[in-house]
């Protein structure tokens, strides 16, 4: 009798490792925006990978710097040169938790995201709002915040300084799929 | 006389640099179907580069012009975003082109399993090789 129970166990767990933890995409959308009186300035990348693990709410994401679409080719070339260093600092990254994940379920739900997101070789601590859905085959989460660029060390020069802001919006959309190898 | 000459002179420059700088502010982005590609090898060959020493294939790939060739494992479609994945000798990473806008309108003559030449601008490594602004050279 109690070698069946632990069978049985052993039958459970492997069943539940098995399961789809892992909810992945590789083409999530980020994008920011500067705005300033003289000039708004925009740029989206489409080729994110987010992956989440489904059993504890774990986040990871990664984001090619030169994946940033802008609609001036000049101002491409300045983030990537001058600003991000894209060159020294190819991908910018976040690693994080979406609070309280096991309680998501269904629709729309507002939470909470906290981790930390390195751009241009610097790490900071932050915290994202973010609307999670949650479905069988699809894990939909989105959301925008505001970063900083002395956070992260981004200089701008002076004679650009009133064409650029310090506050940037970034918006975010990821629709993680079931992985399958 | 002296004094116009002068005036007309400074405002032919300053016509001009105000042309100039107007010019470099919209210069155009690259046209990757009018350039050649810089580099051109197989899917495989890119990934393996990739996968071996990421930082040294960053310097030689990215912002490169590169053709592609591989077999086509999959096609994806979303709103106006194409993309399409390369199979590689790896079993889990593989090169990814993302179409350009004008491009899109080509992929419907592209089928699972064929092989394809594919010119894009490298922008780097993350599971899988990854290639924008693509344009399809060769789908025979």
């Amino acid at each position: 009798m109690k070698t069946l129970y632990i069978l049985l166990i052993c039958l459970f767990l492997v069943s539940v490792t098995n399961a789809q933890e892992r909810f992945l995409t590789k083409n999530g959308m980020i994008s920011f925006f500067s705005k300033t009186p003289i000039e708004d300035i925009k740029a989206e990348n489409n080729q994110v990978l987010s992956i989440v693990d489904v059993s504890n709410g774990q986040m990871a994401i990664a984001i090619l710097m030169k994946s940033f679409m802008f609609e001036k080719a000049l101002m491409q070339e300045h983030f990537n040169e001058n600003y991000v260093e894209s060159d020294k600092y190819p991908k910018a990254t976040f690693k994080g938790d979406v609070l309280d994940f096991d309680k998501i379920v269904g629709s729309e739900t507002a939470t909470t995201i906290k981790g930390n997101l390195t751009i241009h070789g610097v790490t900071n601590e932050t915290t994202i709002e973010a609307v999670i859905k949650k479905t069988v085959d699809l894990l939909e989460i989105t959301g925008d915040f505001f970063i900083n660029l002395s956070d992260f060390d981004v200089k701008i020069p002076s004679i650009v300084q009133n064409k650029i802001s310090q506050k940037i919006k970034v918006s975010f959309r990821f629709q993680h799929k079931p992985y399958k190898k | 006389m002296k004094v116009k000459r002068i005036i007309s002179v400074l405002l032919v420059i300053s016509f001009l640099s105000i042309f100039i700088g107007y010019k470099i502010y919209n210069k155009p982005h690259i046209n990757v179907a009018e350039e050649a590609a810089d580099i051109a090898l197989t899917a495989s060959m890119l990934l393996i580069d990739f996968s071996k020493d990421e930082t040294k294939a960053n310097a030689k790939y990215l912002d490169k012009i590169i053709a592609v060739k591989g077999v086509v494992t999959n096609i994806a479609e979303e709103g106006e975003k194409r993309a399409i994945t390369l199979q590689t000798s790896d079993d889990f990473g593989s090169v990814i082109c993302y179409l350009a806008k004008d491009e899109s309108m080509n992929i419907a003559a592209v089928k699972k399993g064929q092989a394809i030449v594919l010119k894009g601008i490298c922008t780097g490594f993350l599971m899988d090789v990854i290639l924008v602004k693509c344009v399809i050279i060769n789908s025979k």
